[in-house]
């Protein structure tokens, strides 16, 4: 284990390129150390932060074991990657990027279905007519879980849906499905709707860090140095 | 699972003998079910919340498998393999390992890895003299291990199906509060619902297809409704039928002008639900209960006071039976009588045995029509727990 602060950072897309703004707007300029291709950075003038780029989802699996001290990534993943969420991590400050819901769909001709008690009426109906509970596709398993219970309905079955979650109903791999969404859009693209109470997480990029990775005094003294750089930034839209 | 003592194992070992030994002598055949099931089949039966405890995984050809996290299921599936009607009478034992995930951390008392030891009987007539035969065995069985003191617990879900099935409402509605029964909140919300006019009225639904939606002429129903769709632009796709929907609204349109459940009505319900007695008292307890509301249910109690009877002949003292009308096992599947056996080193949350009739299972399980089904098992570890406690 080295003995800087590791800060992990998302290594593609859209959150990759509002990240590097971010931290450029507060004054910190990360560079890539070693080969352009790898995964390792640092930071201009911070020679105690050492940087990991990797995906979004693994950002809160460092987080959740501690392999990393800081980092940036959705709440939507944090939440799902750690039932424990607030005594693993704690939320720094939200990014005010990588704004997505995570909501309940269902096909929008289900013109009789408009809420979650709706659907656990439906699911029961639909048990009685196919013989097999009514499936929900998702990747978020955990929250689903935790909000179908939560809103009382039980009569479901969670399959596991790893890309294109939006399709499954059309594609006959589900009746409905738990997804992320900005505008609707592809939702609406896609046939679906978002129940009326069914939106589970208004998520965004948040900056996170963790209680269980190995802290010294000397790296909470580095990350008050970071926070206080980010923390004086506004982030403008 | 942490790595056992040698002599924990040996000790475990000997008492499953104990019991199955008690189990064999009195007729049930022993069988050894798979501890690999498909994961589809036991997850459309058990529901979520048990899923969310399963181990799934998936094996190199992409079947979704999973560990068993009980061995009733996997008993039925092997009844079916062997009558696939289901209908023929037979009796069964096993004792063998079940698994489920602890959320928050497995300990002594919630294993993830466990050791059931328990009994099945299917498609037997008399259905208070099984249930009665089944919890006897197991008591029987919980003493041959030496266990003195325990308590019993009992529900009974053919006397709150008996209640609904008196009590004037549509039969969709017995449906609903039957099926959020285990769930407390959302059978409160439900009741409520029921009492109340503008609860009924859908909302969010045109009005103009409400209207047109005639209850008393459910045929012309998914035409209307296929019409609505199409002059909507919505397109309907996947396995749930437009006849589906039509008859989903169909329901809203009538609840709309369905004459609420009277206050009284929802004040029994309520009132039931909330009755904890002694067992022995129970029956007269609820006729008392019924009486004033003319409600009558006196064939459910009978049932329910032979199979006192029946239990106390067969040498089970139910004069320290506890009963709870809301009390049941939050497994879904149950549907008649109810029983818990609890001792107080463990306390209420720890039961060191529980079963009771499921009717319904083996039939979503695949057999044809529903078959009569009674069933219980023993928490082995736990026991020994308690055997070593009292050892000690």
């Amino acid at each position: 284990m080295s003995d800087k602060l590791v800060l992990a950072l998302p290594s593609k897309g859209r959150l990759m390129e509002q990240c590097a703004r971010m931290l450029d707007a507060a004054g910190l300029v990360v560079k890539k150390s070693g080969s352009p291709r790898g995964y390792k950075g640092e930071i201009d003038g911070m020679a105690d932060v050492e940087v990991n780029f990797v995906s979004s989802s693994e950002i809160a699996q460092f987080l959740k074991s501690g392999t990393a001290h800081l980092g940036v990534t959705g709440e939507d993943l944090l939440r799902e990657t750690m039932t424990d969420c607030e005594e693993r991590v704690a939320f720094l400050k939200p990014c005010g990027f990588g704004q997505a819901d995570v909501v309940v769909a269902v096909p929008a001709a289900w013109i009789d279905v408009r809420r979650m008690s709706d659907l656990e009426e439906m699911a029961m109906a639909f048990r009685r007519v196919h013989g097999r509970r009514v499936r929900v596709a998702t990747k978020y398993m955990n929250l689903t879980r935790h909000f179908f219970a939560h809103k009382g309905v039980t009569g479901y079955r969670i399959v596991e849906s790893l890309g294109a979650t939006e399709g499954a109903p059309a594609a006959g791999l589900s009746e409905l499905v738990v997804d992320i969404t900005t505008t609707g859009a592809t939702l609406r693209a896609n046939g679906l709707k978002v129940l009326d109470d069914g939106t589970i997480l208004e998520s965004q990029a948040h900056l996170v860090a963790s209680k269980v990775a190995a802290w010294t005094p000397e790296l909470r003294r580095v990350e008050r140095d970071v926070l206080a750089r980010l923390g004086t930034l506004r982030v403008d839209e | 699972m942490p790595a056992e003592a040698a002599q924990q194992v040996e000790a475990l070992e000997a008492q499953a003998q104990r019991l199955m030994g008690t189990f064999a002598r009195a007729g049930y055949e022993q069988v050894a079910p798979a501890v690999i099931q498909p994961a589809g089949l036991f997850l459309d039966v058990v529901g979520e919340s048990l899923r969310a405890r399963t181990y799934v995984f998936t094996d190199p050809e992409g079947e979704e498998l999973c560990l068993r996290p009980d061995l009733t299921v996997p008993t039925c599936r092997l009844h079916l393999a062997r009558h696939a009607s289901g209908s023929v009478p037979a009796r069964y034992c096993y004792s063998g390992s079940a698994f489920r995930y602890q959320p928050g951390g497995a300990t002594s008392a919630h294993p993830n890895e466990f050791r059931q030891a328990g009994i099945e009987s299917f498609a037997a007539a008399d259905r208070e003299a099984d249930d009665a035969a089944v919890l006897a065995l197991i008591v029987a069985a919980l003493r041959e291990t030496g266990l003195k003191r325990f308590q019993l617990r009992f529900g009974d879900l053919g006397l709150f199906t008996a209640l609904l099935d008196a009590l004037p409402m549509p039969a969709r509605w017995r449906r609903r509060l039957r099926h959020q029964f285990w769930r407390p909140e959302a059978f409160r919300a439900e009741l409520a619902r029921l009492t109340s006019q503008t609860a009924l009225a859908p909302e969010g639904v045109a009005r103009q297809l409400m209207d047109r939606l005639d209850p008393a002429r459910p045929e012309a129903a998914p035409g209307i409704v296929e019409a609505y769709l199409d002059q909507s632009g919505l397109e309907l796709f996947g396995t749930r039928t437009l006849s589906e929907i039509a008859e989903r609204l169909l329901a809203q349109a009538a609840d709309a002008r369905e004459t609420p459940l009277a206050p009284q009505v929802a004040a029994l319900i309520e009132g039931y639900v909330a009755v904890k007695c002694p067992a022995r008292e129970a029956a007269a307890k609820l006729a008392a209960l019924m009486r004033p509301h003319k409600v009558d249910i006196a064939a459910a109690l009978a049932s329910f006071q032979r199979r006192l009877d029946l239990l106390d002949a067969a040498g089970v003292d139910t004069g320290e039976a506890a009963f709870s009308a809301e009390f049941g096992r939050n497994l879904e599947y149950y549907t008649g009588f109810v029983f818990e056996i609890v001792v107080e080193k463990l306390g209420p949350k720890s039961p060191v045995a529980g079963g009771g009739r499921y009717d319904g299972l083996l039939a979503d399980v695949g057999a044809p029509a529903p078959v009569p089904a009674v069933g219980s098992c023993i928490h082995t570890e736990r026991l020994l727990a308690v055997m070593g406690g009292e050892a000690a």
